[in-house]
């Protein structure tokens, strides 16, 4: 019977693959013709995306505006629980940790940030959102991550341009052209059961079927994706405590993927639960807990691995909440709300306008800034892409990473 | 020749004409196996043989009147299903939920059905994450099957007043005054009209037409004093708009007739095979025929456009396909599968029953095929060749399995076989020799060449094809 190793040989290393390059994504020829150039310095965005529609208003919190309190009579945070920022705006009490990282410096956060005709369908304004276009059907469904790879391709060099780790369909965040993501739920079920599973993909370079094609390619790509992670899995021990949630252990794993130069430079994760129409309170505070918790952890491990300055967090949700809470202590669908961005590298505490609670549009808060800005921000003094052509058009940048 | 020019004339409709063997487009065995993979769950060899001897008009005919499979292996094998709801229900393991669902679709003998049920399980996607509540799921899973093919009209209505929907949206805390938008929002975003055919101020007008829907001991309630019945405008008609009358408005929407044409299309026809031109040339006939999801099955299932070749092997496998598909197409039934294990690698695929990930439901296609769930793939390949979901856990007899259908089992004769089964016949010029080759290269017994074979096939490429 056929080992393990020798499966590996005979479908990694030997020319079965290269045989296939004109149906395999380039990202497998490059990394085998350029497995040992490995790039050790290149810089990594990390993303966390609140599914659901987090409420903004009650995680950067308004505590001192008159207008807040009335508002959300039964959700309000008073002064005494808020964790101040300045005199007027303060965290959410769940977020401790987060309270922490903004104290040593390590965490940033852009307030009001939105898009013009808010949209409050979860999936439309997830679409802008990923795809950095305000119609996200108009331009075959690539994310704005997905095209900034696609730019920057020549320089990675790697089975796969980003990873996506959690059980969620692959976001649109990462599509691209020639960019690859790569979805995992986690890692333990990234194992083969090859007692008896001989599995070469058969090359079969006359299809004109795209479909199969498609197919053929991720086979590639998900039997070359255990083959790495499979040398990885021992060198991602760490030390450092994380909270045992769904959060923290994605994180966690990124942590280790990260550890072992894998090479992607963009990771992406999904906290899930924001969506709180109904008794608000608790669920909220549990997810922003959760998300606070996690957030430091992943922090401080990769700074005990020397690495944190190559990582750069960037954390968004769909639309903040409506500012008057709904008769069932919960919130609708709203505009804008605010993005951390983690990193020792970030200039840390506010940044930007916050929205004017006495200046509202349909009862919901106007953005005060566009997305696409902290995008042209991240893409040009973190991953040093043009963001110009990557977002299609010119966005002011802001001051959260120095120049 | 005034004919010729009118037939010239790109009339999309046409594609819908009802399908008839030609030359070109004969009933052969890869029509036949498309047939029972697109509309089913695949099907077994003797069914196949039955259904190419019979012809397509009497194999279609039986797949919608629910004779298709030959085989009942229960006596009554609704008193059967019950039981084991009620069971589950009762045990409060959702997984064992989920394992009566995939009983249903191993051993009705009315497959389209069950599909039609996952169907609208992702159409209107709810999910027991927020329920908690095994009874209302089982519930409202009745509801998508007692209502599979009916006209759209009554499913939507059942479906509105269905305690899980109404809990899952949100509905009893949509009060007059302080309106919750949740189930108005989805009612038309997802439900009927779909993006671009409403405006905000439409979703609003809507959820004020639904204050004082609510569920009272698991039962749909309305609530007068919690309606508010004051003047809406909703897609430009301003009136007091009730709940019932926002459904009929709705219903009306050439959108919806849209929408429901393109889920059908979605569910029966590959990747970019129906044009929008079809998907419009539908939705006018489901109009005329008041939304009838039964004319709208029957007419694509009967159609050119089903059974033409860009049709065929062009959409992504499904988690259930593939499990349901590979296990009865292979006769694992006796002794019969773990249906928990089965559910489990399920879930392992991307698709856990009643948990959809959002109430968008699953996307589908392409997405199906993550990479993680594609190494499950490869695994639940390898542990079904090894017939580990069986009770017994036994390995299955593949040369007595062969020799059934009187079917040689050297290598390459049982790889040929398979494919005839699982594909309706080669799927490229030298992929029988290829698999044979590497399955016969290392030295096995011929029990273990076999399941390898079995396993290579149906973790390759080709196989997440339907």
């Amino acid at each position: 019977m056929l080992t393990r190793r020798q499966f590996l040989d005979t479908s990694f290393q030997s020319t079965s693959i290269l045989s296939l390059a004109s149906s395999v994504p380039c990202f497998l020829t490059r990394s085998l013709q350029a497995a040992e150039k490995k790039k050790k310095n290149g810089r990594i965005l990390v993303v966390i995306e609140l599914n659901g529609g987090n409420d903004g208003l009650n995680t950067v919190v308004p505590f001192k505006d008159d207008n807040y309190q009335k508002y959300r009579k039964t959700l309000g945070i008073s002064e005494s629980k808020v964790l101040k920022l300045n005199p007027e705006i303060g965290l959410h009490p769940a977020m401790k940790d987060a309270a922490r990282l903004v104290e040593d410096g390590r965490l940033a956060i852009v307030q009001g940030v939105g898009y013009p005709n808010p949209n409050r369908s979860h999936f439309e304004s997830r679409g802008i959102w990923q795809s950095a276009q305000l119609n996200p059907k108009a331009h075959g469904g690539y994310g704005w991550l997905g095209r900034a790879l696609d730019q920057n391709s020549n320089r990675v060099q790697t089975f796969a341009d980003s990873i996506c780790l959690g059980d969620v369909d692959p976001p649109q965040a990462l599509r691209g052209r020639q960019a690859t993501p790569s979805t995992i739920k986690n890692l333990a079920e990234l194992k083969f059961d090859l007692q008896s599973i001989d599995a070469e993909v058969d090359s079969d370079k006359n299809t004109t079927d795209d479909l199969l094609q498609f197919v053929r390619r991720r086979t590639v790509d998900a039997r070359a994706t255990v083959e790495r992670l499979n040398k990885v899995k021992n060198t991602g021990s760490t030390k450092t405590r994380y909270p045992n949630n769904g959060l923290p252990n994605r994180l966690k794993e990124i942590a280790r993927l990260i550890r072992a130069e894998l090479e992607p430079r963009v990771y992406y994760t999904v906290q899930a639960g924001y969506d709180t129409h109904i008794n608000q309170e608790f669920d909220h505070y549990r997810r922003l807990s959760e998300f606070s918790g996690a957030l430091s952890a992943f922090l401080n491990d990769l700074r005990d691995s020397q690495l944190d300055d190559r990582v750069l967090v960037l954390v968004f949700s769909e639309f903040g909440r409506r500012v008057a809470e709904n008769d069932s202590q919960g919130t609708d669908h709203g505009t804008a709300g605010p993005v951390f961005l983690a990193s020792p590298s970030v200039e840390a505490g506010l940044h930007g306008p916050a929205p004017d609670l006495s200046d509202l549009q349909d009862g919901d808060l106007k953005m005060t800034t566009d997305f696409r800005s902290v995008y042209a921000t991240i893409l040009s003094k973190w991953l040093d892409i043009n963001p110009q052509s990557c977002l299609q058009g010119h966005f002011p940048l802001i001051d959260f990473l120095p120049s | 020749m005034e004919l010729f020019i009118q037939a010239a004339k790109p009339d999309h409709s046409i594609r819908w004409r009802e399908y008839r063997p030609t030359k070109k487009t004969p009933w052969n065995l890869r029509r036949v196996v498309h047939l029972h993979r697109r509309a089913g769950f695949a099907a077994t060899w003797n069914e196949l043989q039955r259904d190419l001897q019979e012809g397509p008009q009497s194999s279609i005919d039986r797949m919608l009147n629910g004779t298709t499979r030959e085989k009942t292996y229960f006596d009554d094998f609704e008193r059967m299903s019950a039981s084991i709801a009620k069971a589950a229900v009762r045990s409060n393991q959702p997984d064992r939920l989920k394992a009566w669902w995939l009983f249903r679709m191993l051993f009705t003998t009315d497959p389209l059905t069950e599909k039609l049920t996952l169907l609208w399980h992702n159409h209107f996607a709810t999910s027991n994450q927020k329920l908690e509540d095994l009874s209302l799921m089982r519930q409202q899973n009745d509801l998508f099957r007692s209502l599979a093919r009916a006209p759209f009209g009554k499913l939507l209505t059942a479906v509105l007043h269905d305690p899980a929907m109404l809990l899952w949206l949100d509905a009893p805390s949509n009060h007059k005054g302080r309106p919750n938008e949740n189930l108005a929002r989805e009612l038309m975003e997802l439900f009927t009209l779909g993006i671009g055919n409403y405006n905000e101020t439409d979703v609003k007008a809507a959820a004020r037409a639904l204050t004082g829907w609510t569920v009272i001991d698991d039962r749909f309630s309305f609530r007068a004093a919690q309606h508010d019945a004051g003047q809406k405008t909703i897609l430009n008609q301003r009136r007091a708009w009730k709940g019932d009358e926002l459904v009929e408005l709705l219903l009306d929407q050439r959108a919806t007739a849209e929408r429901l044409a393109g889920r059908l299309c979605q569910l029966f026809l590959g990747e970019g095979v129906a044009q929008s031109e079809d998907i419009k040339a539908l939705a006018e006939g489901l109009q005329a025929h008041d939304l009838d999801i039964e004319w709208g099955t029957e007419t694509i299932l009967r159609s050119e456009l089903f059974f033409a070749d860009q049709n065929i092997r062009q959409s992504v496998a499904g988690p259930a396909e593939l499990i349901i598909g590979a296990t009865r197409a292979l006769e694992l039934v006796d002794p019969p599968p773990q249906t928990m294990i089965l559910a489990d690698w399920m879930r392992k695929l991307g698709q856990d029953l009643f948990y959809p990930p959002n109430v968008g439901g699953w996307n589908g296609g392409r997405d199906w095929l993550r990479t993680s769930a594609l190494i499950s793939r490869t695994n639940f390949a390898a542990g079904l060749a090894r017939g580990q979901f069986s009770a017994t856990q036994t390995p299955p007899d593949w040369s007595g399995f062969a020799a059934k259908q009187r079917r040689s089992s050297t290598p390459e004769d049982f790889v040929a076989f398979l494919a005839e089964l699982l594909f309706g016949g080669e799927p490229a010029p030298g992929w029988i020799e290829g698999i044979a080759k590497r399955i016969s290269s290392n030295s096995h017994s011929r029990d273990e060449v076999l399941q390898q074979a079995v396993a290579n096939i149906l973790a390759s490429p080709e196989a997440q094809l339907n």
